[in-house]
């Protein structure tokens, strides 16, 4: 009995004290976790804050959207001015429509190919070029959209003496497509793995053949995700075009002629006295958004593809 | 701009020394090896040609009315004075109020979607907001003129207005339009918010779970592990969004064209209409005779070269930071 006792005495000590460490823990603990509750609830109420802007946009942008898309005139006519006695003539969009496909299919023709050969470049390099190019494209890819345009007006416009034109804002584009492209590239072909470079070098394959029979091939999933989007970047931006391609009101696929956009016929629309044209111009913004979706998502799924395929 | 995400990858990225098989000392150079140089020539040109144009048109303006341009205002279409101070003001207003607001909630939002919301919904709710990253701005504009702003005029208005001293600080109501600075930062902050959250998920999302679970084990509450763990070892790429959703926000052209009202004077009650240098290049550009052009070209000079700046100082602060974790 009197062992047991002996032992104790210690543990009482002991005890004392850790009652004491116990509540000093209590206390911050307590605090800490109040604290951390507060910021997490904070972090929730932000997430919120960012839902609602944003999925109001969306939800208003299909819900008055959706009813003028419905019309297959709006598709197909071009835009008429209302009147008076016509106050909801509004014609259709036939023109932006085809002025954007046409507007980004000469621009992807005029940057693809360069920018696919100017990333292979820098991937497999290590010259003063390509570090400079490197600075280049990465300062080009966020430089302001609108000074592609001054860009493409001054030197197309005024120096080429070409007029308003769809080549003039294909041009545009294709500057802004360009630094894109190639960082894609340049990515894409950095993650080739090494050894299929090494594997081809010593079957005795020529550099040539191995970038263009072996690195390329390996690398297209990751080029084509970049070239998606840059296209779907390139066919939303108003900036470049505004200044550029004149706004026609034809339908034309001639790189001479001038041209309308969708972009373009939302800034104009949606500045217009006409409460018509102001209902109409959720419509083009539908079709925009719609394209930009498409667009993106099919490079993510192509992307996540690859990722299986490895 | 949902090559966002893309290019701060390869900023990001550690880069070796290229794999040289065109510079290892072989001999026999191929028509392969020029047709890359001619390809980054052309790049080159088009790049030297982008900065070389804008800067050459606009020399005029700069030799003779720098001064005019940078410190007055007032723009008297066609033959000048033409004063850039109410533009650079309205830009620098708008863009640092949005980046305020996007970069914290943006943060809190990002944070939510990586630590808090059921896993099932991660990937669904990063691929909204990759989406949304790339709805082109002018959607934004639209959006912010035909439905924020008659909200502005006949709500938040009058409700700011009721407050003291408000109108002295925002200004008072009674605009037309509801189109105002304000409303122009609030369209950007929305505008930039998807674009910052795809990053910085992204960069948070790749912290490496064995520290996450260390510093839990240590007794760390769940603030505490995103304050001391998460946030500092995410610092980087969390610099790197917020430069790149700044650029996006100076560099903003459509959107604030359509929200801020085109009104030139420089204006800090932020009620009241403005502008910024890229919405007054877009909006002024149609009408613009040849002395006018030269002096819009030299506010896109201006632009440029806040954006660069802007492009050097993230590329900078990366590098900085990158050589400071590699010596901890």
């Amino acid at each position: 009995m009197s062992d047991i006792v002996e032992i104790e005495q210690p543990q009482d000590a002991g005890h004392e004290m850790r009652d004491e460490i116990r509540q000093i823990s209590d206390k911050f603990r307590a605090r800490r976790q109040l604290r951390s509750r507060l910021m997490v609830i904070l972090c929730g109420v932000a997430l919120g804050v960012t839902a609602i802007p944003l999925g109001l946009l969306l939800y208003q942008l299909f819900r008055r959207g959706l009813p003028v898309i419905l019309h297959a005139s709006f598709f197909t006519q071009l835009p008429a001015t209302p009147t008076l006695i016509a106050p909801n003539a509004t014609g259709g969009v036939s023109n932006a429509i085809i002025g954007s496909l046409v507007l980004t299919a000469y621009a992807a023709v005029m940057a693809i190919p360069i920018g696919v050969l100017v990333g292979v470049y820098l991937a497999e390099s290590s010259s003063k070029l390509a570090a400079a190019l490197r600075v280049i494209s990465q300062t080009m890819a966020g430089a302001p959209s609108i000074l592609m345009g001054l860009f493409a007006f001054s030197f197309i416009l005024q120096d080429l003496h070409v007029g308003f034109s769809a080549i003039a804002g294909s041009f545009a584009l294709a500057v802004l497509m360009l630094p894109v492209i190639v960082i894609a590239s340049e990515i894409a072909v950095r993650g080739v793995p090494n050894t299929l470079r090494e594997a081809g070098l010593a079957l005795g394959a020529k550099p040539h053949k191995v970038s263009l029979k072996i690195v390329l091939p390996a690398a297209v999933t990751g080029i084509v995700t970049g070239i998606i989007l840059a296209i779907s970047r390139a066919i939303g931006e108003t900036a470049p075009v505004l200044l550029v391609i004149g706004g026609g009101y034809i339908n034309s696929w001639k790189p001479l002629d001038p041209v309308s956009a969708l972009p373009l016929s939302i800034y104009e629309n949606a500045k217009s006295e006409w409460p018509s044209l102001r209902t109409e111009v959720w419509g083009i913004a539908l079709v925009l958004v719609v394209f930009v979706f498409v667009l993106s998502l099919s490079a993510r799924i192509w992307a996540s593809r690859k990722q299986q395929a490895r | 701009m949902s090559n966002l995400p893309l290019l701060l990858e390869s900023e990001l990225e550690v880069r070796d020394q290229g794999v040289s098989e065109f510079n290892s000392g072989t001999p026999a150079r191929s028509w392969y090896h020029y047709l890359l140089i001619l390809a980054c020539i052309i790049f080159a040109a088009v790049s030297v040609g982008f900065v070389g144009t804008i800067l050459w048109n606009s020399l005029p303006t700069w030799e003779h009315h720098a001064g005019t341009l940078l410190g007055h205002t007032g723009w008297q279409a066609p033959n000048g004075p033409f004063g850039g101070l109410a533009m650079i003001v309205g830009t620098l207003e708008t863009s640092i109020i949005a980046l305020v607001v996007a970069v914290a909630i943006g943060l809190g939002t990002s944070i939510s979607i990586v630590f808090l919301i059921p896993r099932r919904f991660r990937t669904v709710v990063a691929t909204l907001v990759e989406l949304l990253a790339a709805v082109p701005s002018i959607v934004y504009g639209l959006w912010g003129l035909l439905v924020l702003a008659p909200w502005m005029l006949n709500t938040v208005n009058p409700w700011l207005n009721s407050w003291p001293f408000a109108k002295e600080i925002f200004g008072n109501t009674g605009q037309e339009f509801g189109t105002s600075l304000l409303l122009a930062s609030i369209v950007l902050a929305v505008m930039i918010l998807p674009t910052f959250v795809a990053i910085s998920r992204e960069v948070i999302s790749v912290v490496p779970q064995d520290l996450i679970e260390a510093s839990l084990s240590l007794g760390a509450t769940r603030w505490q592990v995103i304050r001391e763990v998460v946030l500092p070892t995410a610092k980087v790429g969390l610099f790197g969004a917020t430069f790149l959703a700044l650029a996006r926000a100076t560099g903003e052209t459509i959107a604030v064209a359509l929200v801020a009202g085109g009104v030139a004077n420089v204006q800090f009650h932020l009620l009241y209409p403005g502008t910024s240098i890229a919405a007054w290049i877009a909006t002024e550009f149609g009408e613009a005779g040849h002395n006018e052009i030269g002096a819009l070209m030299a506010l896109g000079t201006l632009l440029m070269l806040i954006n660069f700046s802007l492009a050097l100082v993230s590329r900078w602060l990366v590098s900085r930071q990158r050589k400071v974790l590699a010596v901890v």
